[in-house]
């Protein structure tokens, strides 16, 4: 339900209700600022994925700051309708769409905004042509290619060729040309993540050149992830990059030290029932859990020890004062669960309020 | 805003836009007649905690099978405005409430609302009392005791007792009882989780008995988070209710604990992807079904299981007849790991009997932290 609670501009943030979930602007725009000076006079351009912040707003600063196809990435039908209907121009759903219902959704979307979605599979790519036919509408077609992550997309070149083949010869269909998502454990180093960045787009660029050896162009190599950002525009051949954790960033991040986190969940202290141990309002939904605990950035000294359905457990150090009613400010392991669990963010600047805006894409899971 | 394809009442569930949260209404009546049928004679009652699911449509339910307690819990301020609304009178708070504009929040609602709210430290008890007098109000106070495993709450004992006595002295405050939270189902045996849980309730017990020995007149002794041995708790003589979230559609954590129940919440998804033969791709991650407390599972299969949760998609390893069965477009039926968590992603329960669309429940209570 959207709640009737929204703070006045100029708010400070000490008066916020808890918890709440705040948008630090000048981390914001320093982020969606590395990422368009790197890719302003690239070949490679950005093709920022609005599934971590699913916010229309925000989705227009990082296009009108440059560096971008134009365009954006989307995980499901319905997010990319939310982009439609709020004026993105060009959206890929960089994943399979399956289902009358939703192949429909898609045509009709692709009426009224450049539509591409990725594809591994040719009866998938059957029922998007009939889908794009019965619309009278033109759907873009990226062939999915599995590098590192073991998930959906085409496992041998052949395949791919194969598959270009059968879009290419399909009505309502324009085969466009490939993508692949990529995943990369722990806290890697500079040279470790062009070693893996590289030699996983290296997996794209020989499926790329058998599909053209069969003479269909490949117009577009869509890859890369925010940890290989500044890999991709130093391999010859990737067009785009499909980059979404870094415009708010989280702590599974820290090792990408151009960016800092955006989005933050403010908590108030409740109890402390015993010395060293204090509880807090914030709990496990409203963070999300499944990557780590999220990590205090103030007040220093203390520590988030748990995060249950009720309430944060704090312990703190000696020396360290906490009363019932101090705040916390939470960084969160997960940004996009996280912000996938509230309905707005309280964006906030030199301490006050300046905005409240609506999480539009929240639960878009469609 | 979740923006499913919604479908007429009568549709087959199968057919329902994925990936979506399905309750099976049968399964939940079940469960309740099941778990209110066991207090229904006896004098101790059971308090659902609405937070497991956030939906007033079930909780009036809830309210509507005997041997409830006429009310309900839940965590917060914005979850007791929300159910107020929606028509319940009797609710208590599980979590202590410090902040000067939700105390004047809690006092607008006891104008329409029985409330009990829980203390467990002098400083929080006057500020609730500080509330209470500048509002003219009265609060109900539960003592909230601290046991294993350790968390908020005051220490059993002469320290509750104490605090008792200060909620009882203290101006706009009313001493109702004692409140506690049991441990996680993670730990040890369902039996091994039993024996810790009646220590800890006894605890209460043995706290109760001082206080009244002090002169207390102790109404509440309400224990929480027990739906893996509700009957057990409520069988210890001076138990007056039974706190429980997870019984009326009853998660896979907590099936084991409770196997006369059905588990009555499923996540329908869809096949997207067959990139392997041992491998599918379902449209539903960890924004559909939630990871925090476990893995989702493949619902009646042995030979299809979850290998991996990411944001937006669950990964299956399939072997035997699922390598043939699984095909892209079909569907795949999750168990939930843990509902609290996952009815926290959805707005809408689509509600069905016999495989079959009945109704649409909002989950009017997502979303609400404050």
């Amino acid at each position: 339900m959207p709640k009737p609670y929204r703070p006045a501009t100029g708010t400070p943030i000490e008066e916020l209700e808890t918890p709440c979930l705040i948008l630090d602007l000048d981390a914001l725009e320093h982020n969606i600022g590395v990422i368009a000076r790197l890719y302003q006079d690239a070949d490679c351009k950005l093709r920022p994925h609005v599934k971590n912040h699913k916010s229309p707003q925000i989705a227009h600063m990082q296009l009108r700051a440059g560096g971008t196809v134009g365009g954006v990435c989307a995980a499901k039908v319905s997010e990319a309708e939310v982009m439609v209907q709020a004026g993105i121009p060009n959206v890929l759903i960089a994943n399979q769409v399956v289902g009358r219902d939703k192949l429909a959704r898609l045509a009709s979307l692709a009426l009224r905004a450049e539509m591409l979605v990725g594809c591994d599979d040719s009866q998938n790519a059957s029922d998007l042509s009939a889908a794009a036919v019965a619309a009278g509408a033109e759907i873009g077609v990226l062939i999915e290619v599995n590098t590192s992550m073991g998930r959906a997309g085409t496992r041998v070149a052949g395949d791919a060729v194969t598959l270009a083949q059968h879009i290419n010869n399909l009505p309502g269909l324009r085969f466009q040309g490939i993508m692949s998502h990529q995943i990369i454990d722990g806290a890697p180093d500079r040279e470790a993540r062009f070693t893996k960045g590289r030699a996983d787009m290296q997996v794209v660029l020989d499926v790329k050149a058998a599909i053209e050896r069969a003479g269909l162009p490949v117009e577009t190599v869509s890859t890369g992830e925010t940890w290989s950002y500044d890999v991709a525009p130093t391999v010859q051949g990737v067009t785009e990059v499909q980059a979404g954790s870094y415009v708010l960033l989280d702590t599974s991040y820290a090792y990408m030290t151009d960016f800092r986190i955006a989005a933050k969940v403010l908590g108030t202290v409740t109890s402390i029932p015993r010395p060293g141990f204090a509880t807090g309002d914030v709990s496990i939904e409203a963070m999300a859990s499944a990557k780590g605990l999220p990590t205090i950035e103030a007040p220093a000294g203390v520590r988030v020890t748990r995060l249950t359905y009720e309430q944060t457990f704090l312990e703190f150090d000696e020396g360290v004062t906490v009363k019932a009613g101090d705040r916390y400010t939470l960084l969160p392991a997960q940004e996009d669960m996280m912000v996938n669990r509230w309905d707005q963010y309280i964006v906030v600047r030199n301490g006050k309020v300046e905005d409240v805006w609506d999480i539009t894409a929240r639960g878009r899971v469609h | 805003m979740q923006r499913p394809i919604f479908k007429p009442i009568g549709t087959p569930i199968e057919e329902l836009d994925t990936p979506s949260l399905v309750v099976d209404i049968s399964a939940l009546e079940h469960n309740l007649e099941a778990v209110h049928g066991f207090f229904r004679d006896i004098p101790v009652k059971m308090r659902p905690h609405v937070h497991a699911h956030k939906t007033p449509a079930i909780a009036h339910l809830q309210l509507s099978v005997p041997g409830n307690a006429g009310g309900i819990a839940v965590i917060n301020v914005s979850e007791a405005e929300l159910f107020a609304q929606h028509g319940f009178t009797d609710i208590t708070l599980s979590s202590p409430v410090v902040s000067p504009s939700k105390l004047r929040r809690l006092c607008a609602l006891t104008h329409t609302v029985k409330l009990s709210l829980p203390v467990d430290s002098a400083p929080g008890r006057d500020i609730l009392s500080q509330a209470a007098v500048a509002n003219s109000v009265t609060f109900d106070v539960l003592v909230d005791i601290n046991t294993y495993p350790p968390r908020g709450g005051a220490e059993a004992g002469a320290p509750s007792v104490a605090l008792a006595q200060q909620v009882s002295a203290a101006p706009g405050l009313r001493f109702e009882g004692f409140t506690t939270v049991g441990g996680p189902i993670s730990e040890g045996s369902p039996d091994e989780m039993i024996v810790r849980d009646k220590a800890n309730v006894q605890k209460m017990l043995d706290t109760r008995e001082m206080a009244e020995r002090a002169g207390l007149d102790v109404a509440v002794v309400s224990a929480g988070n027990h739906t893996h041995d509700a009957h057990v708790i409520a069988s210890m003589a001076g138990v007056t209710e039974v706190r429980s979230g997870a019984y009326p559609l009853i998660d896979h954590r907590h099936w084991p604990h409770c196997p006369d129940l059905i588990p009555g919440a499923r996540v329908l998804s869809t096949v997207i992807s067959r990139p392997e033969s041992g491998r599918a791709i379902v449209n539903a991650g960890q924004k559909a079904i939630s990871r925090d407390m476990g893995m989702p599972k493949v619902d009646g299969r042995t030979d299809a299981t979850v290998a991996g949760l990411n944001a937006e998609h669950g990964i299956l390893d399939l072997e035997g007849d699922a390598i043939k069965d699984f095909q892209v477009g079909d569907a795949v039926w999750l168990l939930i790991a843990d509902l609290n968590t996952s009815t926290a992603l959805h707005d809408y329960i689509f509600a069905a009997r016999d495989g079959v669309l009945e109704a649409v429940w909002e989950i009017s209570a997502r979303g609400l932290y404050d």
